[in-house]
């Protein structure tokens, strides 16, 4: 039987899909019979939710003066 | 390339930096941009691999362990997601909490998250093993729950 520390940093390394079958299998039945442990997960769950609603926060674009900072590079 | 705005700043001035400094070895035998672009390819992996020897130990690790008892129990149970606070504030403190993660860690959240990119692609994106993705993807998140509860997401009502 898995313990709870092994299934949960199983379910937050996101590393469940790619584990052997029966561990699989192991993560589904200890999440299944533990309210810990889906509490857990239920939690990353949602704050993957709110980070997609703020996905914004990640998007990266050029400073407003990067060409002219590699052109000034070029120059120097 | 699967680095932050900053760092891609700081990859590009380096790349033009060292360009300059080895121009007279160009014996225009390729195109500048092969030359370029070879220079970029050296210097990421050389970042990334620096990065990667940062990750080896990371003291958020021992905020994990602290949640649990020596036999693998949970020590301090997590809140069920039904009694956690009204989320009203969740988005503008899970805002603040994303922009002090490492920038890695925020990368690889970004990536396996939100763009649901596999472990594999995301390796193969960041020059690093999946396992390792899969540990920045775990240390993210405990960073993230661990700012969360600083900030009363994790108390029930």
């Amino acid at each position: 039987m898995m313990t709870c520390k092994e299934v949960s940093t199983l379910v937050s390394m996101g590393d469940v899909e790619r584990a052997p079958m029966m561990r699989r299998m192991g993560v589904w039945l200890h999440v299944a019979m533990c309210r810990h442990c889906r509490a857990f997960r239920r939690q990353l769950v949602r704050i993957g939710r709110v980070a997609s609603l703020i996905s914004e926060v990640f998007e990266r674009e050029p400073t407003a003066n990067f060409e002219d900072q590699i052109l000034d590079h070029l120059r120097s | 390339m699967g680095f932050s705005a900053g760092d891609a700043e700081d990859l590009a001035q380096d790349v033009f930096v060292t360009f300059l400094e080895t121009l007279e070895r160009f014996e225009g035998r390729s195109e500048v941009g092969t030359w370029l672009f070879g220079i970029l390819h050296y210097k990421a992996q050389a970042r990334r691999r620096a990065q990667t020897r940062e990750d080896l130990t990371d003291a958020v690790d021992d905020v994990f362990d602290g949640r649990f008892n020596a036999d693998g129990s949970w020590r301090e149970p997590p809140i069920p997601a039904d009694r956690l606070v009204a989320s009203d504030q969740t988005a503008e403190a899970l805002r603040d909490c994303l922009a002090r993660l490492p920038d890695q860690h925020r990368e690889v959240f970004q990536l396996r998250q939100l763009e649901e990119l596999s472990a594999a692609d995301v390796s193969r994106m960041l020059g690093c093993t999946i396992n390792h993705v899969g540990v920045m993807f775990h240390r993210a998140r405990v960073r993230l729950r661990a700012c969360l509860e600083a900030k009363g997401w994790g108390r029930s009502r």
